[in-house]
């Protein structure tokens, strides 16, 4: 394993991330992945909020679009996200809070595409919006695993590290 | 301004942030959720005014505000605890001043959204199109709160902060 995430850090790509004096190297990764954080949470949060029955006068099924969005920035932290271990693979591997973020992401991403199934089982054709009885649960857990991915990457700088 | 550095520095509060070890990660913990909230519910209310989405009820994406609002607090609080810990490396990093200031154009816009064109574009029904004035506001609040998101990540690299 070790082998592995030495061979990572010393790619040309890895090298130029962490040790580029340039704007566009670390600094630049590190912000692009917090702005695909807002968007993947915030627009998560919308769909999470409406089910919980907070703004009911939004249509349900209008907000199918914010899906594709989160998709996008999803795939920009994934890249990023990468990007960003292998910078740093060996130190990352051995954090545990590092392994607890991967698995909170996952199940995030599992209950968020249970929320776009509600979403996109509300059409405009349908007269009223229709929450199943799970969705408020399936609200609840999508806010609370996201925030909780969100601590676990913060406390990435803080715990495990040298 | 270096006297109230000086002064915000011998603070026993400015101390206790500096002496316990998870007051810092715990602030910026939560400075990342308020971001999440602050920029998904802002953004998507702002993305329906440029015209996009338009099956979203502009009143129904406006109900979700106060969630946002409440980000903002979560983020002015540990903002200020961040400034109050270490006041020296923000007052001398302009990417600091440069985030003060989109933050003030992003406040001064939603506030002028709400006295001007506030109710007026909040009564347009779903798939109605928004009038250019809604779009170059919606515009100007996300390239004002992406600012604030840039120079805030920024800080430790255009400047010094961490």
């Amino acid at each position: 394993m070790t082998d592995l995430t030495a061979w990572l850090e010393g790619t040309a790509l890895a090298t130029w991330v962490r040790e580029s004096a340039s704007l566009w190297a670390y600094p630049t990764v590190l912000t692009l992945h917090t702005v695909g954080l807002g968007i993947v949470v915030g627009a998560s949060a919308v769909v999470d909020l409406r089910l919980l029955g907070y703004g009911r006068k939004l249509r349900i099924g209008a907000l199918a679009p914010l899906f594709p969005l989160m998709a996008w920035a999803f795939a920009l932290n994934a890249l990023t996200g990468l990007l960003l271990y292998i910078a740093d693979a060996t130190i990352k591997t051995g954090q545990w809070v590092f392994w607890l973020k991967l698995a909170l992401i996952f199940a995030a991403l599992w209950v968020t595409f249970a929320t776009r199934r509600i979403v996109l089982d509300n059409p405009d054709s349908r007269p009223e919006d229709v929450i199943p009885p799970n969705g408020t649960m399936l609200a609840f857990a999508s806010l609370v695993l996201w925030t909780a991915a969100i601590i676990a990457g913060r406390f990435m700088a803080y715990i495990g590290v040298p | 301004m270096d006297a109230l550095v000086t002064w915000l520095q011998a603070t026993s509060l400015s101390q206790t942030i500096n002496l316990n070890l998870w007051i810092w990660p715990i602030a910026e913990a939560i400075h990342f959720i308020g971001l999440a909230l602050l920029l998904g519910i802002v953004g998507f209310f702002d993305l329906r005014l440029m015209g996009f989405f338009r099956r979203i009820s502009l009143i129904g994406a406006h109900d979700l505000v106060p969630f946002a609002i409440g980000g903002f607090a979560l983020n002015l609080l540990t903002g200020i605890v961040f400034l109050i810990g270490h006041p020296e490396q923000y007052v001398h990093n302009v990417a600091w001043w440069w985030k003060v200031g989109c933050l003030f154009v992003a406040g001064a816009n939603a506030g002028l959204f709400e006295v001007s064109i506030g109710a007026r574009t909040m009564a347009l029904g779903p798939g109605e199109d928004t009038p250019l004035s809604a779009k170059a506001i919606g515009l100007v609040s996300l390239i004002a709160w992406f600012g604030v998101l840039y120079f805030g990540r920024m800080l430790p690299f255009i400047g010094d902060a961490y």
